[in-house]
């Protein structure tokens, strides 16, 4: 158990980093952030390999009454159909549980396929943690903890929502190898995140204001999505 | 050879320059040190520093007036190697900290170096310059023109004694080689050709042609998602002209050929130790990482320094080094927090002695660390203000892991993590070090044993 949380510390540190490294003068260190990514990696395997690790669900994921997978969603989460407009998945990243655990499925089925798949199963499962009740949501909120501002206040549920659209737009993000952050999607799908971030910032200001070193934040990965894939490309 | 490192050890070091520290002592955190390298003789030291600044000492000549001054650093002289320089097409700045410097041996009067920063190469020129020519006919001492009418006779003009000045010229620039950060350069011993290593190519230059350069080690995968290594460091051999060495982030040394082709892609040999299973952990992929490898001076051996250890390779043995030494394994535990606060990813580098008896490398609190290959002694000391005034001896330092502690001790968890030693040098045939210490530079001698035996 010690090793699962150590694990998802490490994760969040290694996302902060990854984060913080698009600011750097001099640009991208391709070096210390391959590092960063290989630390990723192992510490997503052992989250997963732990014991306390619930079983993955079945790709159909009907065993859970509230999560059935809406179409449209499927669509989501899969990597190579056509990418749906911004607004429908900065609305799909509010809608709750359901995009999540479906993208779970699907990407799970893509992401076995694929070589290696390194952080698509690891934020599967925190996604699912936080579904399975309240003790449970322990880890997320740990998860929240370490960085130096608490996240400001909000309803709960309204809470727990975002983080689950967060989790999934991470898996999305993080579908494929080291460059999950860089995506499979065609050049036009990369504007359209940040577009669908920064609707979402709008429409959810306290989401908001969650601070960019926090893990499970969807505005500021969307953000960073766009440059990094600009600097991997540009190399 | 270097005797026992204790109390009353031979190597007695002492601060050799009073200059040691002073001109670096007021300066922002532009002048941290990024590289120090001494000459082939020695005489001449230079350091880079954030900013993109050169500057050199040389050595005093010894004097028989003040035999405790002998050999003493001062500056020599100092330039802007590079500029800040902002790449358009990637929206990038291109940071002017000058990453390496490597001399050329010298041919004539003139000494030269290479200096770079992430993307540019540049060839250096230093000339002297002690004489000026009096008693032009055409013009005066200003160099004005003079009015003909006033001149009645002719003079050959003389040269006359002038104050020394130390003239640096740009003589070649390097640019455009490189899509990545270069972080290594290495002149060849045939002193005509030059190799400098990015993240993952390495390019042959020579060195008076500018406008193109040989890419002989390529190893970005086809598909960046695949990527799982970079290149660290490379180095070619002292002697043989055709072997260089490059080292990669996954803490495998590389010797490469280059008779046996034009592009160096498949390795002649490859050094590579098979990790210890107890030691994993999520770390062991960062601290495995080799930041710096260097030739021995005799060309058999290879030193190469990762994150916790320096090793000792034999060139002719690939599976495993002939020598580790532990530089701060009490580290280890704390791999977590120094991941955290992004000490686990500084680049360390090691150097060699004149006989290749003895190993170096930086640690953190100021420490650095000498390794005596011989007698298997080691011995840490500190580059602090305090504790160098000119002519005092350097003091052993001692970091304790708990257990029983002694005075002077330093515990672990009062290391200063900011003070970090990442670049040191040693003068090629003496006992002379140059230790940089974040915006300060330290030079220390060995009092008794001047000369190498």
């Amino acid at each position: 158990m010690e090793f699962k949380l150590e694990a998802h510390r490490i994760v969040s540190i290694s996302l902060g980093k990854i984060y913080s490294a698009r600011g750097q003068r001099g640009g991208l260190k391709l070096h210390k952030n391959l590092l960063v990514s290989l630390v990723l990696r192992s510490a997503r395997q052992v989250y997963l390999s732990e014991p306390g690790c619930p079983p993955e669900p079945p790709p159909a994921a009907a065993g859970h009454p509230e999560e059935e997978p809406p179409p449209h969603t499927a669509a989501w989460a899969a990597e190579e159909p056509p990418p749906p407009p911004p607004q429908d998945e900065a609305g799909r990243d509010c809608q709750g549980p359901r995009p999540r655990r479906c993208c779970c499925g699907e990407n799970r089925g893509g992401c076995a396929g694929a070589p290696p798949p390194p952080h698509c199963p690891r934020k599967r499962s925190a996604g699912e943690r936080g579904q399975a009740g309240s003790p449970v949501k322990k880890p997320r909120r740990e998860e929240e903890e370490p960085p130096p501002m608490p996240p400001p206040p909000s309803p709960p549920g309204e809470q727990e929502d975002m983080e689950t659209g967060n989790v999934a737009s991470l898996i999305s993000i993080f579908g494929s190898s080291f460059s999950g952050l860089l995506s499979k999607e065609p050049k036009g799908r990369r504007r359209p995140p940040l577009d669908g971030g920064e609707a979402a910032a709008s429409t959810a200001p306290a989401e908001a204001a969650a601070e960019p070193g926090q893990i499970c934040c969807d505005e500021p990965v969307l953000r960073t999505l766009n440059p990094w894939s600009t600097a991997i490309v540009a190399f | 050879m270097f005797g026992g490192w204790g109390g009353g050890g031979v190597l007695t070091l002492c601060c050799s320059s009073s200059l040691k520290s002073a001109f670096f002592l007021f300066l922002p955190p532009a002048d941290i040190i990024s590289t120090v390298e001494f000459n082939h003789t020695g005489e001449l030291l230079a350091t880079g520093d954030k900013g993109g600044r050169v500057v050199i000492f040389q050595r005093e000549p010894e004097s028989k007036n003040e035999p405790y001054n002998q050999g003493e650093y001062n500056v020599y002289s100092t330039f802007q190697s590079h500029e800040p320089e902002f790449d358009y097409l990637k929206s990038l700045e291109i940071e002017e900290k000058i990453n390496k410097i490597k001399w050329l041996p010298q041919q004539n009067a003139a000494h030269s170096l290479l200096s770079t920063n992430d993307k540019t190469i540049k060839l250096w020129k230093i000339t002297e310059r002690d004489k000026r020519p009096e008693g032009y006919n055409l013009k005066d001492e200003e160099g004005k023109l003079k009015d003909l009418s006033t001149v009645t006779s002719l003079q050959v003009p003389v040269l006359k004694p002038m104050d020394l000045m130390v003239e640096v010229t740009p003589r070649r620039i390097f640019a455009n080689g490189h899509t990545y950060h270069v972080n290594s350069i290495s002149v060849n011993s045939d002193c005509e050709t030059y190799m400098s290593a990015d993240d993952l190519r390495i390019n042959l230059w020579h060195l008076a042609i500018t406008d193109r350069s040989f890419n002989i080690v390529d190893i970005k995968p086809a598909n960046m998602e695949d990527l799982t290594e970079v290149i660290t460091a490379s180095e070619f051999h002292p002697h043989h002209c055709n072997l260089f060495v490059y080292s990669s982030s996954k803490g495998s040394l590389r010797l490469c050929d280059m008779r046996a082709s034009a592009l160096c892609d498949k390795h002649s040999k490859l050094y590579e130790e098979p990790e210890d299973p107890s030691n994993r952990s999520f770390f062991s992929e960062i601290i495995s990482s080799v930041s710096d490898v260097k030739f021995s001076h005799s060309g058999r051996y290879m030193l190469t320094r990762d994150y916790l250890t320096v090793k000792v390779w034999d060139l002719n043995m690939e599976t495993k080094p002939v020598e580790t030494y532990q530089v701060h394994d009490y580290l280890r535990s704390k791999l977590c927090s120094l991941y955290e606060n992004d000490c686990i990813f500084d680049k360390f580098e090691c150097a060699w002695n004149g006989s290749d008896s003895v190993i170096m490398t930086g640690a953190y609190n100021n420490f650095f660390r000498m390794f005596d290959r011989n007698t298997k002694r080691d011995v840490t000391l500190e580059a602090s203000r305090e504790s160098s005034k000119p002519r005092a001896i350097l003091k052993p330092r001692r970091v304790c892991v708990g257990g029983k502690r002694r005075k002077d001790d330093i515990s672990v968890d009062s290391l200063d993590f900011t003070k970090k030693i990442l670049h040191t040098a040693w003068h090629p045939t003496e006992n002379i070090i140059a230790i940089a210490a974040t915006n300060n530079l330290y030079i220390f001698q060995d009092k008794v044993n001047s000369e190498m035996h």
